[in-house]
């Protein structure tokens, strides 16, 4: 039930992450990096998770960034569909082996693993866009756009963790208050 | 990992694959229909945003606003006269057509559209406006304002549409340098330093082009392109002699990063 209940929760908070991060204006100072929330929501996931309902969060976060980031011109599809699904599968899998981690109150892997998964999408996004474009181009702007959001990821990490567990004594068999019944 | 965590990581990839399969078009569809189910909430994100940043805006003093209401009158009163001696040029440049035994022309509409939100992607220049399929927009047509080509259409939901800008990399437009016969592509760059004041190129000019800095580009009205003929795309700033081709470098003939109202043109049917 517990399980079923955070997946849900994901699901919901894939929508949530994507409406604020829209809501955000771009970081002009850096280059127009944008602050991607996304993958730091399913890492989380990712670290709570059993291995099953990480991957079916996985397929599910892949789906709907593929959908919401399909930029169609004239008839053709710049990231193929299924690219982000194959994206936080594996993600999905490093991140959970940090679990251990993460039950024992550690929330660093966590913040470098979101840092590092949102840094990483839009690595994947820039390189199969130039794949489909033909010709490597590199700029600042694009190192910056690639990096801004993940160092901005691994800072929020932390502040969406507390906010989660504190969040989490509001659900009937929520895991904190069960802590603190048995202590 | 064991084999069950294995066959469920199978699983998994061979829904990648089948997404893969998807046909660009299925995914815009569903695309469009995630839009239509989010809007409610991505216009109150936006606006929150837009209030944000208008504080300042709205401290304008009265004085101000008559004055900025004044000149609109005037140029409205403009406006409208000059509508009306076209609409007489029109009816009879449509007379003459006729017996001249002319093909009339396909006519256009304006559809006004506000942008509602705008740099909402990192690898794309687009943005979102308030119109969609319920309002007789369909996917690549055009957008413009009074000053000139802003972009065309991509994904049409029922009342909101993705632009994508003149100064993204894949919008290519078939355009032409008034007072020659050149031609060429129009594109923007793949990743601009500065997005707000973002050039265009113009590729595939002869190299010994006479193309000199100032020099109107226009849209060519490619047979079967989305952009008909004449709308102004910038001006050119710059042209390099490169060893096949030549390059121009054009500025946008409007200021994306301050558009707020822009028009769809729709074909009539």
């Amino acid at each position: 039930m517990k399980t079923a209940v955070d997946l849900l929760v994901l699901f919901v908070g894939v929508f949530l992450a994507y409406i604020v991060q829209e809501a955000l204006p771009p970081m002009h100072d850096i280059y127009g990096a944008h602050i991607v929330l996304i993958p730091m929501v399913f890492c989380y996931a990712a670290v709570v998770l059993p291995f099953p309902a990480m991957l079916a969060g996985a397929v599910f976060t892949g789906f709907v960034v593929d959908v919401l980031n399909a930029h169609v011109v004239g008839g053709r599809i710049e990231i193929p569909g299924g690219a982000s699904i194959v994206y936080f599968v594996i993600f999905g899998c490093l991140a959970n082996g940090f679990q251990p981690a993460m039950k024992g109150g550690n929330i660093l892997p966590f913040a470098l693993m979101s840092g590092l998964g949102t840094s990483g999408l839009l690595l994947m996004q820039f390189l199969l866009i130039t794949w489909n474009r033909g010709g490597f181009v590199w700029e600042t702007a694009a190192g910056w756009r690639i990096l801004a959001p993940g160092c901005m990821a691994a800072l929020v990490a932390p502040l969406f963790h507390l906010t989660l567990s504190h969040l989490d004594r509001l659900i009937p068999d929520g895991s904190r208050k069960k802590k603190a019944v048995a202590r | 990992m064991n084999k069950f965590h294995i066959a469920l990581v199978v699983a998994a990839i061979a829904a990648a694959v089948y997404v893969s399969t998807l046909s660009p078009a299925a995914l815009q569809t569903m695309q469009a229909g995630l839009l239509s189910a989010l809007s409610p909430f991505l216009k109150t994100g936006t606006a929150v945003q837009e209030n944000i940043g208008a504080v300042g805006k709205r401290l304008q003093t009265l004085d101000e606003l008559e004055v900025e209401n004044r000149e609109l009158q005037r140029e409205n009163r403009e406006l409208r006269a000059e509508n009306n001696l076209l609409r007489d040029l029109k009816q009879e440049n449509g007379r003459l057509r006729m017996m001249l035994d002319f093909r009339e022309r396909s006519e256009f509409q304006l559809v006004p559209a506000r942008i509602v939100a705008r740099d909402s992607s990192t690898w794309w220049n687009t943005v979102r406006i308030d119109r969609g399929f319920e309002d007789g927009v369909e996917a690549d047509q055009p957008v413009l304002t009074d000053s000139g080509l802003v972009g065309k259409t991509t994904t049409v939901s029922k009342n909101e549409a993705i632009v994508v800008l003149v100064t993204d990399e894949s919008c290519r437009v078939g355009a032409r340098i008034e007072g020659t016969r050149e031609q060429g592509i129009v594109t923007g760059f793949r990743v601009q330093e500065n997005e707000a004041e973002g050039l265009l190129q113009m590729n595939f000019l002869s190299k010994n082009a006479p193309i000199e800095p100032g020099q109107l580009v226009v849209t060519a009205g490619v047979v079967h392109g989305s952009f008909p003929p004449g709308i102004p795309v910038g001006k050119v700033t710059e042209f390099k002699r490169r060893a096949l081709d030549g390059q121009a470098i054009v500025e946008p003939a409007v200021h994306l990063a301050a558009t707020e109202d822009v028009f769809v043109l729709i074909e009539k049917k």
